[in-house]
């Protein structure tokens, strides 16, 4: 095995960051490899049947954002995880500093020889402090006993280093996800790396801890780290990347100089031709498709100011509880309003107590001008409501069980007669939905948790489809979901809409906010502090900067 | 048909094999370990010859029986995500308040049919209140109950024997015979299809299913998971306190310290039937499979005149060698990521 630094002390003292640069200052870097850091050709591999990778040939070089793009199953995750030593391949080479060297056999190899992996799930231990998770296994000790104070200090010089604005004392498990994921960046970075792969890393981050990320990663390339850059958001890739490599069906589509690329030749790399995108065919039409595809912005304006002034589905006075302050709100059938907020400004809690799953002390809940009390989800649903939560996998799906199963769950009482399960009539109720919303998946008995991750979101969508929901609450609708994915989900929702169903959505996306909503209301401490059509906010920069500034007024007010 | 619909005709065909293959590859990492006992079996079969007679094999259903009835209700209890360990302790309650119920009612043998079911349905829901409300992992809960229900049982007889004098009683549940079957495997049968039926074709079985799988998101889908839970519990109790008419009838008395230890019996017959101590995962059948491969071992052992300390020992290096064999990360062909 060939390592990337000759000399890698076992001992806790060689993740002191300050020797950690020294280290890479004198590293002799061969002069012929100079530059290229890691390079991968011909990479092949096959599961079972299906052939995710047919000859992927990748490089990345020295100090570079190299993104990472392609659908979801378009071999991404794979090459990711031949790279770091979790997949073998079945065939091809890996030059590491331009030496051949066989690909790594564990991740612990891998990371040996200075790639590291932060992955969408990340890897930390709740009850342990931010010190203890970045030190794991690998503390300073002295005769076994684990020197704690050594670990806050070096962790807290890492922190300075990267600017993260972290406690090091604080548990992990009462972190925002967001500051949750800088822990794992900056285990990560604790050590020898050369190379640092990203797997979508700002799919739950907000604007403002966006911009902390992008920071480091510049930090961490001006040191001569590469970076792999795997994400579906665009926009990230012009901001940050170099280079880019597109994958499509396993194979790569190329590898392009970021400079030389636009939005649209882009989006056209990764799909390839507008008819291939659906996968195999479905029944909507191609010209459809390419409609809505390449360059995605339009938005049905019909319905903008006023039109839509019947009297709200839902309405909520004054509704008070523990997160929330006085809401007022309404929705109307056909009317799609977002809830524009910060990380936990309230805009989850105002969805989770429309639902039921949250209580509420005092304030009404109207449906259709009629008082309302759910106390529990059940109720909301049989009221006509549906909620797509924030997190997929911790509330949205039980990943073990199929999909079929998944999708009845929230209408169980429709597939049941005298306590009978009609397993056929949720099958095919399940195929029906899968084909409207273009779920790729062998079958409805397929496990939730072998698909991608735009397939699972589809998945809980489905869950909400029939019959058609009066209320449809979507919380982060599109989180870690791939372009194609993303605009299947974006004209599901606005089709729900369209039929009359009223929706809510809590996004921190504000482009997927300003190009699905009629309407905003902005969030501050749990309180809706503003609202305002989609006319009079006009721009996403505008509605990002409105909501900085509705939080900035608030606060101010607060401390006069 | 137009070509184009045929393609899809075909793709759908394709995919629906695929599936099947998955399937069937899955189900045979399932089924290894079965082929595992067979080969035992067979090798049981070979060095003894009264082990493939009839009459061993009723004698392997009469001796699982009682664990077979407690492994149905415990496996609602784990797919759903907790753990009743005070099965053995509720069982031996239940056929000491049957038998004192009998005793105090003319030995009417519905008195203590009643008596038994309503005690096992009490310890049960006990048990999912006290883990729901209280928001405390049942492993927890149920060690406690299994000491207190086990000393209820003591209590109320001053730990001595109580003799059951009801013929019915002990004919219906305990030495009668229907055809050649001996009435305890018939109650088995009943209790494993009343459970099959539950789990596999009810819509409460999803729901169990669910809640077990993802408390959270079967609590987004509107289910009560608290209630689910405490129904699973309820079962047990039930299937446990059954059990306790089977023994008591069978041995024509109530004693306290009937079954003790069993509940490890019975989680190692679920656990062996492939359900997941995680919840979400296993099969009613499986549980009753787990069983019988216990109970084969059992009698194989016997046979081949192994005494019981060494017995204990071989059948636990069995156990841990299958369910090693049986767990999931040893089988992965298909999965894909």
């Amino acid at each position: 095995m060939v390592e990337f630094e000759a000399d890698l002390p076992a001992d806790a003292n060689a993740l002191d960051a300050d020797r950690l640069t020294a280290s890479k200052a004198s590293s002799d870097v061969s002069p012929r490899s100079a530059g290229c850091v890691l390079a991968l050709h011909n990479v092949t591999k096959t599961f079972g049947e299906v052939r995710a990778l047919r000859g992927v040939d990748f490089e990345l070089l020295e100090g570079e954002v190299h993104a990472l793009l392609g659908q979801n199953g378009a071999g991404k995750s794979t090459l990711v995880k031949i790279m770091s030593g979790v997949h073998q391949p079945d065939g091809g080479s890996l030059e590491v500093h331009g030496e051949p060297v066989s690909f790594f056999r564990s991740p612990a190899e891998a990371r040996r020889a200075g790639l590291a992996v932060v992955y969408q799930e990340l890897s930390l231990v709740p009850s342990l402090s931010v010190s203890a998770n970045i030190f794991l296994n690998r503390e300073p000790s002295a005769m076994g006993v684990v020197r704690e104070g050594e670990i806050l200090q070096l962790t807290r010089r890492l922190l300075e280093r990267y600017d993260f604005p972290l406690d090091p004392k604080a548990l992990v498990g009462t972190l925002p996800f967001a500051r949750r994921q800088m822990v794992e960046i900056i285990k990560a970075l604790a050590g020898n790396v050369r190379v640092l792969i990203l797997d979508e890393p700002t799919s739950a981050l907000m604007k403002g801890e966006e911009e902390v990320l992008f920071d480091a990663i510049s930090r961490v390339t001006r040191r001569g780290v590469g970076v792999i850059y795997v994400t579906h958001r665009l926009r990230e890739v012009f901001r940050l990347s170099q280079r880019i490599t597109v994958l499509r069906d396993g194979q790569g589509v190329g590898t392009f100089s970021t400079s030389a690329m636009n939005m649209k030749s882009l989006v056209s790399a990764i799909v390839g031709g507008a008819s291939v995108v659906g996968g195999k065919a479905t029944s909507a039409s191609d010209d459809e498709r390419e409609q809505r595809l390449p360059e995605p912005v339009a938005r049905v304006e019909a319905s903008d100011a006023g039109g839509k002034e019947g009297a709200p589905y839902l309405e909520l006075r004054g509704i008070t509880n523990d997160k929330l302050h006085d809401i007022d709100l309404k929705v109307a059938p056909g009317e799609i309003v977002g809830l524009a907020g910060l990380l936990g400004a309230g805009s989850t809690e105002i969805l989770e107590t429309i639902f039921g799953l949250r209580r509420i002390s005092r304030g009404e809940v109207r449906v259709k001008g009629k008082r309302v009390r759910s106390r529990r989800p059940a109720d909301a649903i049989h009221m006509g409501a549906g909620l797509v939560p924030d997190d997929r996998a911790v509330n949205g799906l039980v990943m073990a069980h199929s999909i079929d199963s998944n999708v009845a769950l929230p209408s169980l009482g429709l597939f049941t007669r005298l306590g009978w399960y009609l397993r056929r009539s949720a099958i095919s109720r399940t195929r029906r939905a899968m084909s409207d919303l273009s779920i790729k998946a062998p079958g409805p008995a397929t496990t939730v948790g072998s698909l991608s991750g735009g397939n699972q979101q589809k998945v809980v969508f489905a869950k909400w489809r029939e019959p058609r929901p009066e209320l449809l609450l979507l919380n982060e609708p599109t989180a870690g979901v791939d372009v194609m994915a993303r605009e299947e989900i974006y004209a599901t929702i606005r089709d729900t809409a369209q039929a009359g169903t009223a929706v809510l959505i809590a996004s921190s996306d504000f482009e997927e906010l300003m190009r699905l909503c009629d309407r905003f209301l902005f969030v501050v401490d749990g309180r809706i502090v503003h609202s305002a059509t989609h006319s009079e906010v006009g721009t996403e920069e505008r509605l990002n900067s409105l909501v900085h500034q509705q939080r900035d007024q608030l606060w101010e007010g607060a401390q006069a | 048909m137009t070509e184009f619909e045929q393609a899809l005709d075909d793709g759908r065909l394709a995919s629906r094999l695929a599936a099947r293959v998955v399937t069937l590859a899955a189900l045979a990492g399932r089924f290894k370990i079965y082929l595992v006992f067979l080969l035992i079996a067979a090798g049981f079969a070979i060095t003894s010859p009264v082990f493939l007679t009839p009459t061993n094999w009723l004698n392997i259903g009469r001796n699982t029986a009682l664990v077979s009835i407690v492994a149905v209700g415990m496996t609602f209890v784990i797919i759903s995500g907790e753990i009743d360990l005070s099965v053995a302790s509720v069982l031996a309650l239940s056929g000491m308040t049957g038998a004192m119920a009998m005793a105090q009612f003319d030995n009417q043998w519905y008195w203590g049919v009643a008596a038994a079911l309503a005690t096992g349905a009490i310890c049960g829901l006990l048990n999912g209140l006290l883990t729901t409300r209280l928001a405390v992992p049942s492993f927890l809960i149920t060690i406690g109950t299994m000491s207190s229900v086990r000393g209820v049982a003591m209590l109320v007889t001053g730990t001595v024997a109580v003799p059951i004098i009801s013929d019915p009683y002990n004919l219906v549940f305990g030495g009668g015979y229907v055809a050649v079957l001996p009435v305890p495997i018939v109650w088995t049968v009943i209790v494993v299809v009343l459970g099959i039926l539950g789990m596999h074709y009810l819509s409460f079985g999803r729901k169990v299913y669910a809640t077990g799988g993802n408390a959270n998101a079967a609590r987004y889908s509107g289910i009560n998971t608290g209630t689910i839970k405490t129904l699973a519990f309820l079962i047990s109790g039930l299937c446990a306190s059954l059990a306790g008419i089977v023994l008591c009838a069978t041995t024509q008395a109530a004693r306290p310290d009937f079954a003790s230890g069993m509940e490890l019996d019975v989680l190692a017959a679920v656990i062996l039937g492939g359900t997941s101590l995680f919840g979400g995962k296993g099969t009613i059948l499986g549980s009753i499979l787990g069983s019988l491969m216990i109970g084969v071992l059992n009698n194989g052992l016997t046979l081949l005149g192994v005494n019981s300390s060494a017995q204990q020992v071989a059948k636990g290096i069995i156990i841990i060698a299958a369910v090693s064999l049986a767990r999931e990360g040893g089988f992965r062909l298909v999965r894909r990521k």
